[in-house]
């Protein structure tokens, strides 16, 4: 297996990966000491990363549904595993929203941080190579590599940099994330060697290969689960989602910041990339089961924010609620519906990445996230507000903002697939707005002040610098979503193709079953 | 220079070298004894190529009592890389002890050629003289600090258990004898094959090898010698002892059970399917309670031994080349990384530290950045997350066990290295994320530092990450080294 394929000119994917690590490197071995200057360093890199992320989907053909800027070289050759590196229109888009984030975070933590600065930022880049590497991995043990690396420095991240209870939630996040994980490795390893074409062969890790694979039913239910609970822990559903509002209530606003805008969205990703192409007929006969489980997660998720007393708390739960409609959209098998699930991936990105920034800025102020203590912070902080209230919008799914776009597609996916299951589900958009906007009466307006307050200062260029390009992108999804919708469309269509077959042998069935039980 | 010789240069060299090494201690004054590491390194070192030399030979010797392949030179190679780590570790911490002799080097060239022999043999009574010589020098080396209570202690304790093992090995022995009418591997396989014995003594002296060798690797329910003996003796030297007599004795385990009792696996796979799992169940439960950090390394080696067990079942299924490579493998990298980690304790002894408790790691983070980092590595490759070579031995062993069929088996595996991942990540906690007591980290003595031990630190550091993420060289030689076992 000696493959040196074509590599189309500069292997921008790779580069784009390890620049960050390359980064991190530099500052921990020669800037020791010098805050200013790995400070600057950090924000250079990260913007290096971002602004190749920017080249490569420009240059992207969108009417393709192939894989694209593909790189091979074999790397262990007698397991059969390659460097294989590639992107479709998904990874496309997720890759921007990662590299953006990881951007946006180093102007927002500039003086957050006092302690051990040099490896904050360093962490951050080193999870940067990792989130980037599992979005492009198109083998499946060089995806597990990268998937596994990012928890190490997310660990740090949360265990070092952390609020009080920090090395409890660093720790239940990490054996959380790894308990699911390893039941992944055991089935990668075991469609792996099934899917040699001999005894004598090399275990198949090529993530083309193995879609070319057909396993038994039986194969497929399994290896499907251990790779959709892996999932479903990262996304998190309903009711394996215990370690985020632990996770990120202890986390920095930054990490906080990551991990809901990418980490959580690599549970959905991976759905979308491996469990639904590799076990279609498991995935299909699954069906059912997800969806309900993704719309108790949405009205779970909501129905908990309601009653949060923490700022912080309150948007994690929130993430549960909306990714709920990321794994809905996605079950709904149809074109709208997965469509819709992408957009929400990177709509919440944006926005619960804005929320948490915010809710961190507002904690450097007040030295709180109790809601009860906050009130009034309107007139000390007019722009602050306005942000929030902006963000805020934007989440509960005003028309002309992103979260809208994604939540209305991917219930109009659901709906087709089943009108019971998508009416349920859209009253959690109901409950979005009842939990948010209350939020923001009592601590924008409602409550007492504190006059000490006023002697706060409001959003400085930095911090507004960090929110300012969130915003944007935010209206920008929301009035003209097509930008993006037309990266995604090919690869969305081929999977829907791909699917339709499976679906209608497995879903015909149950959606009957469904209707006959009192559905619309 | 006769060609049978050839398969034992390597053993020779160790051995005139410990000689010498004995010799010339006795005119050294202390201060001159400082470099004697360095003439059992280099042994170690020509040893080593010496052996890699001879890679395309393939022929046995001393009336087939001594076989020189590819596998044995993986071994050879392998332990030979081990000892001279050992004695990169011991150095500062000897001579900190004022223990610092030649003996000390001698023993571990000693014990080194009694493993090779073991490795090499494909003969009971060869297999035995290597066993007792390595066992005999690994007694003495963990009571090498006679002053220290602990330390005796330790030896007597491993002294004890170790002949008693040694015994009921020889009892096992002398049954297959028995019932062989060979003490030659390969004649004994073919004797049993031939179905014209006795099954009640066949089970029989498959229960007592087993119970013999579980003794030796630290397997459970004879695991518990291992935890009191790796706290008891010097730190360097529970280094080599946590890992140069697994991986001789996982060299006979694989020859034992494929050459002897290849015939007999539907007998043995259900008692090492219990071993394994008891071994993992114990060495993790037990690493959680542990605040000891050399009694949670020691738990932790036998959790590790756990996993090597369970691709010993996988070897008992058509899957052999696959599994057995998988162990070959798995003991490279866990000889990396464990000893890597004694040989942080090693540094924290040697900087003062007088127990090893893991509050005592407590804000190593800021006060030596380095070693935390290296430790920190380590742990992460113990607990078997990427890109380091702990994962990558797993991912590899787990995969030989699906494989051969045992899917069950891994997922239980798998289940365990997450709670043993729980331990490792503690270490991490207290070196990163707690402070240290008032002035725990004050007045160090800056004495802990030493070339020898640095080097050490950062070859074994090195070479997880290099396992890790660029396994091929050593993954080949893993395969090629068990594609032909002479007499098999």
């Amino acid at each position: 297996m000696h493959s040196f394929q074509q590599q189309a000119g500069f292997p921008i994917l790779t580069v784009m990966t390890f620049l960050p690590t390359l980064g991190a490197l530099v500052m921990l071995a020669l800037m020791r000491g010098r805050p200013q200057l790995y400070k600057s360093t950090a924000l250079v890199t990260a913007g290096a990363t971002f602004f190749l992320s920017l080249a490569m989907v420009l240059k992207f053909d969108q009417s393709s549904a192939d894989f694209q800027f593909i790189e091979k070289v074999s790397w262990i050759e007698r397991l059969g595993a390659s460097y294989h590196m590639g992107v479709d229109g998904i990874s496309v888009l997720l890759i921007l929203l990662t590299t953006l984030l990881s951007l946006v975070i180093v102007p927002a933590s500039w003086n957050y941080i006092k302690d051990r600065e040099l490896t904050f930022f360093a962490s951050f880049l080193f999870l940067e190579t990792g989130m980037l590497g599992t979005f492009c991995a198109r083998d499946l043990l060089l995806f597990y590599v990268f998937w596994e690396i990012m928890l190490i420095p997310m660990y740090f991240i949360i265990g070092v940099w952390g609020g009080p209870r920090r090395i409890y939630a660093a720790l239940k996040f990490f054996l959380f994330t790894m308990a699911g994980s390893v039941l992944m490795l055991v089935a990668i390893v075991g469609i792996a060697y099934l899917a040699r074409p001999d005894r004598y062969a090399a275990p198949v890790f090529d993530l083309d290969q193995l879609q070319k694979a057909v396993f038994s039913f039986p194969v497929q239910v399994a290896a499907f689960l251990a790779f959709f609970i892996a999932f479903a822990i990262k996304v998190p559903m309903w009711p394996v989602h215990t370690w985020l509002p632990d996770a990120h209530v202890e986390a920095p606003t930054a990490g906080s910041v990551i991990l809901a805008g990418v980490l959580l969205k690599m549970g959905g990703y991976g759905i979308i990339r491996f469990c639904i192409p590799l076990f279609p007929d498991a995935a299909a006969a699954a069906v059912p089961y997800i969806l309900i489980l993704s719309i108790i997660a949405i009205i779970y998720g909501a129905m908990v924010s309601l009653v949060q007393k923490d700022l912080k708390k309150l948007v994690a739960y929130s993430s549960v609620s909306h990714m709920g409609f990321v794994t809905g959209g996605i079950f709904a098998f149809n074109v709208i519906g997965l469509s819709g699930a992408v957009l929400v991936m990177f709509s919440h990105g944006l926005l619960t990445g804005a929320l948490f920034l915010l809710v961190g800025f507002m904690y450097e102020r007040l030295h709180t996230r109790e809601i009860s203590l906050m009130g009034g912070l309107a007139s000390p902080f007019p722009v602050l507000a306005a942000f929030l209230l902006f963000f805020t919008l934007a989440s509960l799914g005003l028309p002309g903002l992103s979260g809208f776009i994604g939540e209305f597609l991917s219930l109009l996916g659901l709906f087709s697939y089943n009108k019971a299951m998508a009416v349920v589900a859209a009253s959690g958009i109901i409950l979005a707005a009842a939990y948010l906007l209350w939020m923001y009466l009592r601590v924008m307006f409602t409550g007492t002040r504190d006059e000490e307050w006023f002697k706060l200062s409001d959003l400085n260029l930095r911090e507004i610098a960090s929110l300012a390009p969130l915003a944007v992108l935010a209206v920008w999804v929301g009035v003209y979503p097509s930008t993006f919708l037309n990266i995604i469309n090919p690869s969305v269509n081929k999977l829907v193709t791909q699917m339709a077959p499976y679906v209608a042998q497995h879903g015909g069935l149950l959606t009957h079953l469904f209707a006959s039980r009192g559905g619309l | 220079m006769s060609h049978d010789i050839l398969a034992i240069v390597p053993e020779l060299m160790l051995v005139v070298t410990a000689i010498v090494l004995l010799l010339i201690d006795p005119m050294l004054p202390h201060h001159g004894r400082r470099g004697l590491s360095w003439l059992g390194i280099l042994a170690c070192g020509t040893a080593a190529v010496s052996a890699w030399l001879a890679r395309n030979e393939q022929f046995s010797t001393f009336s087939h009592g001594i076989a020189l392949d590819r596998f044995t030179i993986y071994f050879k190679i392998l332990l030979l890389l081990v000892a001279a780590l050992a004695m990169l570790l011991s150095e500062q911490h000897l001579h900190l002890k004022k223990r610092l002799l030649g003996d000390y080097y001698a023993l571990i060239l000693l014990a080194t050629v009694g493993m090779m022999v073991m490795a090499s043999a494909i003969d009971l009574t060869v297999f035995f003289v290597g066993l007792e010589l390595m066992s005999l020098a690994s007694y003495l080396l963990a009571g090498f600090l006679r002053y220290n209570s602990r330390s005796i202690e330790a030896g007597l304790k491993y002294f004890l258990t170790g002949s008693f093992a040694s015994a009921i090995l020889l009892f096992g022995m002398a049954l297959l004898y028995g019932v062989g009418g060979s003490t030659n591997y390969q004649e004994i396989g073919q004797a049993l094959r031939s179905g014209n014995v006795d099954t009640g003594v066949i089970v029989i002296a498959i229960v007592l090898l087993l119970g013999g060798f579980a003794f030796k690797v630290a397997a459970a329910p004879f695991h518990s010698w291992a935890p009191d003996v790796y706290q008891g003796a010097p730190t360097p030297t529970a280094a080599f002892l946590s890992v140069g007599p697994k991986i001789a004795a996982f060299a006979v385990i694989i020859k034992f059970f494929t050459i002897i009792l290849g015939g007999e696996h539907s007998r043995w796979v259900p008692l090492v399917i219990a071993m394994a799992i008891a071994t993992m169940l114990i060495g993790a439960t037990m690493a959680l309670l542990q605040r000891d950090l050399k009694r949670l390394l020691g738990f932790s080696s036998v959790a590790h031994v756990g996993y090597l067990l369970l691709a010993v079942v996988a070897m008992g299924q058509s899957s052999y080349t696959l599994s057995s490579s998988a162990i070959l493998f798995y003991l490279a990298a866990y000889a990396a990384m464990n000893m890597g980690a004694f040989g942080v304790l090693t540094f924290m002894a040697n900087a003062g530290r007088f127990g090893d408790s893991l509050d005592e790691m407590a804000g190593l983070g800021r006060r030596y950045p380095g070693v935390a980092g290296v430790m920190a590595v380590l742990m992460f490759s113990l607990a078997g997350i990427p890109p380091t070579a702990g994962f990558l031995a797993k991912f590899y062993l787990f995969a030989s066990v699906v494989d051969a069929g045992y899917a069950w088996l891994a997922v239980i595996g798998v289940l365990f290295s997450v709670v043993s991942a729980f331990y490792y990540l503690r270490v991490i906690v207290y070196m990163y994320m707690r402070e240290p007591e008032a002035g725990a980290l004050e007045g160090v003595p800056s004495h802990g530092r030493s070339f020898d031990l640095s080097l050490a630190l950062g070859l074994a550091t090195a070479a997880v990450l290099a396992l890790g993420m660029l396994p091929g060289p050593v993954l080949n030689a893993a395969q090629d080294a068990v594609g032909k076992i002479l007499g098999s």
